[in-house]
């Protein structure tokens, strides 16, 4: 029995002037998805750019399933490479385009092929148009369509999703899973889109100037956010650094804050504050606004330099703007945030 | 209310500006089709002399933009995708023609080809009559009009996109698959300008063919009679008999404006783009 092991990067390292990336050692197995975090310059991309094969690494070691690719070229690696600018071929309409690896191979049936990719990407209305004659969003799915017509055992797509309106990503979304697990693909993708990565990924690697800082579950993550950066790629919205809890210390809040904060401040998630109408502030808080979300009402609370959003549940709130409200917190589900920028100096 | 006023006064400023240059572009073409009218141009496509002129100018520009594409295109190529020293070098010396007065051309291409002239003689040796012949007018051809060819690829090289060809690798194209299929057809327009802006300079050079390409004898792979190349024909009947020149000005204009708008027109249509994706 063949032992598909996906797509396994041990101790790569790459070079680029100053910029060193590595080691950095992945395993994305086959059906399933890992998303690439991290600031701009963390060095996604060139981890991206390294494993399709254009790119040199300093070291290392690439497999796909069985085979050691590290020191083939691209076009041997077996990878469906998206880049960030898609690289539709601008002089091919949508159906040369997605058929340009097939007829490459010389595939018998290519013709039929190219069909069943253009249907499973919704662009039979589109297939006789000129890239630029499309959507971004479709331009995306037809930049997917053809990698996936190549035939890959793994996926590289650099911000796949980055143009699509929230129905058409969720639909690509389905998609893409459905067609990882049906042909056994491993995806490798860079985003800075929660919603991609949260639906996408079965785990989440987060760069930092060019190394692994995390590697594991996206819940995982959820439970220790590692620094603002991912913090609020997550979602969480009430942050505070160490000086800007200094700046309200007068607060009732403030000692739990402060001992709950690591490096890089702390992570208030929306559980953690309660408010009431209680006449006798813990510290000076009034509302500043009401805001409805999908998920129910929101309070945003002014306590003295802090802004908060705190969730009021599905009814519209008894509050109004200006009235002044008490703040509690729980301190045991607060976060502590790590400075990674300033570890990776030290 | 200023503002906008100010806008339209400068909106009518430009019309007129862009108009007058527009004007100075068609106005002389319409004086001399209207000199000479029908009659004139029939007259001069009905002229032995002219029509052997004007064959050998189509032959010898045919040659010179085929050899400019076959140097001038790896060379737009080269400088716009690879950093070498001495780039921006090269990059001047391909300039140099464009700024040179084309009578000096004349003169330098005739020193250096001279029979006495090491290279002149070697030239020579093989058989390729310089002066006076073809291959001068070949020489001057390319000498004056390459750069286009040169400029425009490199500009046609250059805006295709890296993410483009690394799409293409890891398709499955090779190097020079992914350069046949992807590059060279995304360049194609702009190529294609380059060959069409040089073969209009070529056929309009006068000064480089007085010098070295004066008269053109017979000799492979012009099998005709004696001839010049047609703007000289133009410019030696000018003082001969000037409507029968002004007709094959005319005319050769006509020639000139009929291949532009035959290759705008396949542009147009698509044909162009089909055949750059033809195998798909």
């Amino acid at each position: 029995m063949v032992v598909v092991s996906g797509l396994v990067v041990e101790g790569l390292e790459v070079a680029r002037g100053e910029f060193h990336l590595g080691p950095i050692r992945l395993d994305v197995p086959p059906a399933s998805a890992t998303a690439l975090l991290g600031r701009s310059g963390a060095g996604k991309t060139t981890l991206l750019r390294t494993l399709a094969g254009f790119l040199p690494a300093q070291r290392g070691e690439v497999r796909l399933g069985d085979r050691s690719i590290g020191r083939l070229p691209p076009e041997r690696r077996g990878f469906g490479f998206v880049p960030p600018n898609l690289g539709l071929f601008p002089h091919r309409r949508v159906r040369e385009n997605v058929a340009y690896p097939l007829r490459l191979r010389g595939a018998p049936d290519a013709a039929a092929q190219t069909r069943v990719w253009i249907d499973r990407f919704h662009l039979g209305g589109l297939a006789d148009r000129y890239p630029a004659e499309l959507s971004s969003g479709q331009q995306q799915r037809v930049a997917m369509a053809r990698a996936l017509a190549a035939g890959p055992s793994a996926l590289l797509w650099d911000e796949p999703l980055a143009a699509l309106d929230v129905e058409s990503r969720d639909v690509l979304l389905r998609l893409v899973r459905d067609l990882l697990v049906a042909e056994g693909l491993s995806l490798l993708l860079v985003t800075h889109d929660a919603a991609t990565a949260l639906a996408l990924a079965d785990r989440i690697v987060v760069l930092v100037e060019g190394r692994i800082r995390f590697d594991g579950p996206p819940e995982q993550l959820a439970r220790a956010p590692l620094d603002r950066f991912i913090a609020r790629f997550l979602g969480f919205e009430n942050l505070l650094s160490l000086a800007e809890i200094e700046t309200g210390s007068a607060s009732g809040l403030a000692p739990d804050l402060r001992r709950a904060a690591g490096p890089g401040g702390v992570v208030i998630p929306p559980t953690a504050l309660t408010w009431s109408r209680s006449g006798t502030n813990e510290g000076p808080a009034q509302v500043n606004a009401l805001r409805w979300t999908p998920g129910g009402w929101v309070v945003v609370v002014q306590e003295g330099p802090w802004t908060f959003r705190v969730p009021a549940g599905p009814h519209p709130p008894t509050v109004r703007v200006g009235d002044p409200v008490t703040l509690s917190l729980d301190p045991t589900l607060l976060k502590p945030l790590s400075d990674l920028t300033d570890e990776e100096a030290a | 209310m200023f503002a906008s006023r100010t806008a339209t006064i400068a909106r009518v400023v430009a019309g007129i500006l862009s108009a007058s240059l527009v004007g100075l572009f068609v106005l002389p073409l319409v004086a001399l089709v209207a000199y000479t009218g029908w009659d004139g141009i029939l007259s001069a496509a009905g002229n032995g002399g002219f029509r052997t002129a004007l064959e050998f100018t189509l032959l010898a520009s045919a040659i010179a933009v085929g050899l400019g594409l076959l140097t001038g295109v790896p060379l737009g190529y080269v400088l716009a995708r690879y950093r070498f020293p001495g780039r921006s070098i090269v990059e001047s010396l391909v300039l140099v023609p464009v700024v040179i007065p084309h009578l000096v051309v004349g003169i330098a291409l005739l020193l250096l080809f001279a029979p006495g002239n090491p290279v002149g003689g070697w030239v020579a040796s093989l058989g390729i009559p310089v002066f006076d012949g073809t291959w001068g007018v070949v020489l001057v051809m390319m000498y004056v009009g390459s750069s286009y060819v040169v400029l425009t690829s490199q500009l046609a090289f250059r805006s295709v996109d890296d993410d483009v060809l690394e799409s293409a690798r890891s398709l499955g194209a090779t190097p020079s698959e992914a350069f046949l299929t992807v590059t060279l057809p995304s360049a194609a327009r702009g190529i294609l300008t380059g060959a069409l802006l040089m073969w209009a300079r070529g056929v309009s050079e006068v000064g480089g063919f007085i010098i070295l390409a004066y008269a053109i004898y017979p000799s492979p792979p012009w099998n005709g009679p004696v001839t010049n190349p047609a703007s000289v024909w133009i410019l030696n009947y000018y003082s001969i008999d000037p409507s029968l020149a002004v007709g094959a000005a005319a005319l050769l204009v006509l020639v000139a404006l009929a291949l532009f708008l035959a290759i705008r027109l396949v542009d147009r249509t698509g044909i162009l783009t089909a055949l750059r994706g033809w195998w798909s």
